[in-house]
């Protein structure tokens, strides 16, 4: 028995150093922030320069939750149209989706609906989605109230923040609750073919998690 | 899919993407391998091993008789099987260890996932998996094509990805990413160079740098000597230093002994007598407690129809020669139950942590591989060819995905005591020799 579990901890080189890896993918129309939010999570840094995402691209992010070391694969794609085949293509392996619109920008809120209607189709059924209205630093600029948001977010069945790259605000917030849920979706997965098991130690244990602070943009 | 409608550095781009996401890949199918291994050890430790066991009441895990009235066990609402009271994890709704570990493996692989997935994608089940392999597949070709820029190394990629060309965003870039590119930078380097990543050996050494990688064959690394087959015998570091039965003249005698007593230990592994208790007997040999770790690493060359079995090194070995504190080990390995596959590394001398690098080749087609298990065990070679055994790995060569495309990498095998069952030290060709010669 101690073999079995000594291999675990023994080859603790830094790639493998996890629990689990989750897919994570970051969806919306172009320019509303997709990639600033993606480099203000991983690395904490942003530029205001505006360069539009090729295709797809990913980054990777190991945090600690739920007493769990997790690996997080973020796949940032590209909003233009022209990209569309090939960003689709990724929705099938994602377990959680972030689906973005910008609080300056109508049409972007207005394309929320047909993103939600990507995801159905493309991806597995229980994916766990949370929608962000960025930019809320610019509350100047604002035409997307943040009940509009909630509202739309109820609507569609996601969790919603408003949040803010530039400001850092919510970003965090934002990806760790994604984390939840899908810990949440992992936990209902696991114990509907195995009706004994609600608590012991294996899944994440997530009732004691606060709920999120939905829409305490600080702007 | 295709990508055709890209500009060639557009596509160049996205491709860099998917290369940097099947390495990501590779190293976590690695892990996911090695997670479902153990299970699968730990699954075959409650086999019953002998038929009349299967009227007794004994605990399905560890093989303890169970009582009627007082310890029990209780039945495991996972498998059902009856379980003592040492094999549960949890408290309440407690698990046998082997379903607790199944569900583990499953959240650990992310395999609850796929399960998911393939409620609403049956067919192509692993679609996701293919497309980036695909595409890479397609362009592999096109994009080293010259009039192509050539895909800038690690460093630069950095700052090329940091999309932003600040040295401030390329070092947390770096930073973000340090699991993947830094561990795989002579990875990545060879994949751009040519596509074949597998003739890049990598090789762990945690007990001395601290669990860097260090690439063992960097002349390799040029693009003249793309030829598999042919580099793993031209790497001054992987020499084959392997001759099949090189000293049969010394042990040929007892190689048809030794061949019954392993194929007897196949047929009633559950009696765990380690060897150290025979040595001790017959007196020639120092007990010996098992300890350390094997590292090995395999793949199926299907050009050559050959698995390849590539010995790194050793640690942490118990003194094969307790008393003067001596250890010369060698790694004897067999396709088990095909006994006449032996094949062994050379002798180290005075370590305890020996470094082989030494490729063996088992000429065996990929499909007979079903059922087998490559058995791997530590010897120190003493003085009047006394043998002591130093530990042993069994590892199923079923269920094991041996692409040739990927990576060879190595793992870390923890040493098992011997699980044999003979008593009669004739059996053991090895102590047998030593008695001859004393």
């Amino acid at each position: 028995m101690a073999s079995a579990t000594a291999t675990y901890g023994q080859k603790e080189s830094s790639d493998q150093n996890f629990d689990y890896m989750f897919k994570i993918l970051i969806i919306g129309n172009s320019s509303v922030g997709k990639t600033s939010f993606l480099f203000r999570y991983a690395d904490d840094s942003f530029t205001p320069a505006f360069v539009s995402t090729v295709g797809i691209d990913f980054k990777v992010k190991t945090i600690y939750r739920n007493d769990k070391r997790i690996k997080l694969q973020i796949w940032d794609t590209a909003g233009q149209e022209r990209y569309r085949t090939i960003t689709t293509a990724y929705y099938r392996g994602a377990m959680g989706f972030i689906l973005m619109y910008d609080i300056t920008n109508e049409d972007s809120f207005n394309a929320v609906q047909d993103w939600s209607t990507q995801i159905k189709t493309y991806s597995w059924d229980n994916a766990q989605v949370l929608l962000v209205g960025n930019k809320c630093d610019m509350e100047d600029e604002r035409v997307v109230s943040a009940d509009r948001g909630r509202q739309l977010s109820e609507h569609l069945g996601f969790e919603f923040f408003e949040a803010s790259a530039k400001d850092n605000i919510n970003v965090k917030q934002t990806f760790e609750r994604l984390v939840d849920i899908i810990c949440e979706k992992m936990s209902e997965s696991l114990d509907a073919g195995d009706p004994a098991v609600t608590g012991a130690k294996q899944g994440p244990q997530l009732t004691e998690q606060p709920a999120p602070p939905h829409q305490d943009c600080a702007c | 899919m295709d990508l055709s409608y890209l500009q060639v550095l557009e596509r160049e781009k996205v491709l860099e993407v998917l290369r940097r996401d099947k390495q990501l890949r590779t190293v976590e199918e690695d892990r996911i391998r090695r997670m479902k291994c153990e299970l699968q050890d730990l699954r075959r430790r409650g086999a019953k091993n002998f038929a009349r066991q299967y009227g007794e009441r004994t605990c399905a895990r560890c093989q303890r008789p169970l009582g009627k009235f007082w310890n029990s066990g209780a039945v495991c609402c996972g498998c059902s099987h009856r379980i003592c009271r040492r094999c549960r994890v949890g408290a309440e709704n407690w698990k046998c260890t082997v379903c607790h570990a199944y569900r583990e493996v499953k959240i650990m692989s992310g395999e609850w996932f796929l399960e998911e997935k393939a409620k609403k994608f049956p067919l192509a089940k692993d679609k996701y998996e293919t497309v980036g392999d695909m595409l890479l597949k397609i362009y592999s070709g096109l994009s080293h094509i010259s009039v192509v820029p050539p895909t800038p190394p690690p460093n630069k990629d950095y700052q090329f990805m940091g999309r932003f060309g600040e040295l401030k965003n390329s070092k947390s870039f770096t930073k973000s990413m340090e699991d993947v590119m830094v561990s795989f930078k002579c990875q990545i380097r060879e994949s751009n160079s040519h596509n074949d990543v597998r003739v890049d050996f990598l090789q762990v050494d945690n007990s001395r740098n601290g669990g860097f990688f260090k690439s063992s064959n960097q002349k390799s690394l040029s693009d003249t000597n793309i030829n598999k087959s042919s580099i793993l015998f031209k790497v001054p570091s992987l020499p084959n230093l392997f001759k099949k039965s090189k000293d049969s003249d010394m042990e040929g005698s007892s190689t048809g002994a030794e061949d019954e007593a392993s194929i007897s230990s196949e047929h009633s592994g559950g009696q765990r007598s380690s060897i150290s208790s025979i040595s001790a007997d017959c007196g020639h040999f120092d007990s010996v407690s098992v300890t350390g770790e094997l590292e090995l690493a395999m793949v199926y060359n299907s050009n050559a129809l050959c698995l390849e079995v590539t010995v790194g090194a050793c640690r942490n070995l118990t003194h094969g020669d307790g008393k003067r504190k001596k250890c010369n080990p060698y790694v004897k390995l067999y396709v088990l139950p095909d006994k006449s596959s032996k094949l062994k590394t050379s002798v180290k001398r005075n370590t305890t942590d020996p470094i082989y690098n030494e490729v063996v080749k088992y000429d065996i087609e990929r499909h007979l591989l079903f059922g087998k298990r490559l058995q791997a065990s530590v010897w120190h070679s003493g003085t009047l060819k006394r043998r002591v055994f130093l530990g042993e790995v069994l590892i199923p060569l079923d269920g094991w995905r041996y692409e040739d495309k990927s990576p060879q990498r190595f793992h870390w095998y923890p040493l098992c005591p011997k699980v044999r069952a003979e008593n009669t030290f004739g059996k053991e060709p090895e102590l047998m020799f030593g008695l001859l010669k004393v």
